[in-house]
């Protein structure tokens, strides 16, 4: 069973920084030197995502025998939920007494 | 029970040898590849199948960062990643139990030694302990997370504890005051963890499982008996005699009778453990000589497959 806890701020970060530029595939450790997060954080929220169908994936082919290199990017689902989630937090500053009076 | 730390050194020895016979050449130059990749290495080998590509993801990623301590960072923060990512199916039950053997044999201890105002060489020791099984618990969680390896290595670990304990004793008084039969250490450390370490091997048809299963029922084993003599201590206290290393009193006594658990938890984990590894592998050499069953001559008329036992 999955459950539907709100994102962590980590993730919020993380999905913030993804959303900087959407189209754009990003490397793993980039991701986690611009948001400040350390592997063994970075790399379960990746998971999470990727779990929640909120990242694509893909791999770069190694050039003379190294390694592929994973890479990551919004999903237009993850697009939605990084709108959704700005949206929210616009949301909760809403109840500014001022801007409810100045809406009526 | 001077014998007993001699054993250990051996088993020691006879891994050094097998790895020089593996490969003398790595033997002697040491490895080829640095630390950090050896360490995401073994980190990647932790994952559950469905997490591979992740795997090769932190792999890909390591093999583009500079510099030593960079690299170690990551590489550590991963080796965290692999021991907490879902998902963990039965193994998550398998560290559990073996989290709640820990938090029991550490939190028993300290009960002990609050209750009996032992002295800060105590809270040492303790903190010596805790160190000494978070080590276990970590080296634990990577091993029951290894197809094949949880279920037979916890049954492997309550029988190498049953055996103790039949011979032993079952009572707390047994365990605080062990009346030693000359035969009966032989047969503890070194007759029952081979035979289980060798059972791993035959039963998994698979040296690498079975030394995987001997090292989990050493740390299963070590981890239940002391939890075992623990709670004899805090059952019987300074019951029976007191003990002449303890200095005749009664926190000395409840201190030498903890240390004894303590060294009793080291040296059965370590001796089990090598005595195990050993009969797993042995157990491997015999496998690789028994060529498997072969079908020759005509074909059997029967349509039914052959089972492997």
């Amino acid at each position: 069973m999955q459950r539907n806890r709100p994102p962590s701020p980590q993730t919020i970060n993380v999905l913030r920084a993804l959303a900087a530029d959407p189209a754009q595939w990003r490397y793993g450790y980039d991701l986690a030197t611009e948001v400040h997060l350390k592997s063994g954080s970075l790399y379960p929220i990746l998971v999470r995502l990727a779990d929640r169908g909120l990242l694509d994936t893909s791999w770069e082919p190694g050039l003379d025998s190294r390694p592929p290199r994973h890479l990551y990017r919004l999903s237009p689902t993850g697009r939605e939920f990084v709108a959704a989630l700005t949206a929210g937090r616009v949301d909760r500053r809403v109840p500014h007494p001022h801007n409810r009076w100045s809406e009526a | 029970m001077g014998g007993l730390f001699f054993i250990p050194m051996v088993g020691l020895l006879g891994i050094l040898i097998a790895l020089y016979r593996r490969n003398p050449q790595r033997f002697l130059n040491g490895p080829t590849e640095d630390a950090p990749l050896r360490l995401m290495r073994w980190a990647v080998g932790l994952l559950s199948p469905q997490r591979a590509e992740w795997g090769q993801a932190m792999l890909g990623e390591l093999d583009h960062i500079d510099g030593r301590t960079r690299r170690l960072r990551f590489a550590l923060g991963c080796v965290g990643a692999a021991l907490v990512l879902p998902p963990w199916g039965r193994a998550a039950a398998g560290v559990w139990a073996m989290i709640a053997l820990a938090a029991g044999a550490v939190g028993l201890y300290g009960g002990l030694a609050v209750h009996y105002r032992l002295g800060g060489g105590d809270w040492i020791a303790a903190g010596i302990l805790t160190v000494f099984v978070i080590g276990v618990l970590l080296g634990a969680s990577a091993l029951v997370r290894r197809p094949g390896v949880a279920i037979p290595g916890l049954l492997g670990g309550l029988f190498i504890a049953l055996v103790f304990l039949s011979l032993s004793g079952f009572t707390f008084l047994d365990q605080v005051l062990p009346d030693i039969v000359p035969w009966h250490p032989p047969v503890e450390v070194i007759v029952v963890p081979f035979l289980v370490g060798a059972a791993g091997t035959l039963w998994s048809r698979n040296p690498v499982v079975g030394r995987r299963i001997a090292r989990l029922a050493a740390v299963t084993a070590g981890l239940g008996l002391f939890v075992y003599a623990t709670i004899a201590v805090a059952a019987i206290g300074g019951g029976g005699p007191f003990d002449e290393d303890g200095g005749g009193t009664l926190r000395g006594t409840i201190s030498d009778r903890l240390a004894n658990n303590m060294v009793d938890l080291a040296v059965t984990t370590l001796v089990v453990a090598t005595i195990g590894w050993g009969g797993a592998a042995a157990a491997g050499r015999f496998l690789r000589r028994t060529p498997p069953p072969t079908v020759s001559g005509p074909i059997s008329p029967s349509p039914e497959p052959q089972q492997e036992a």
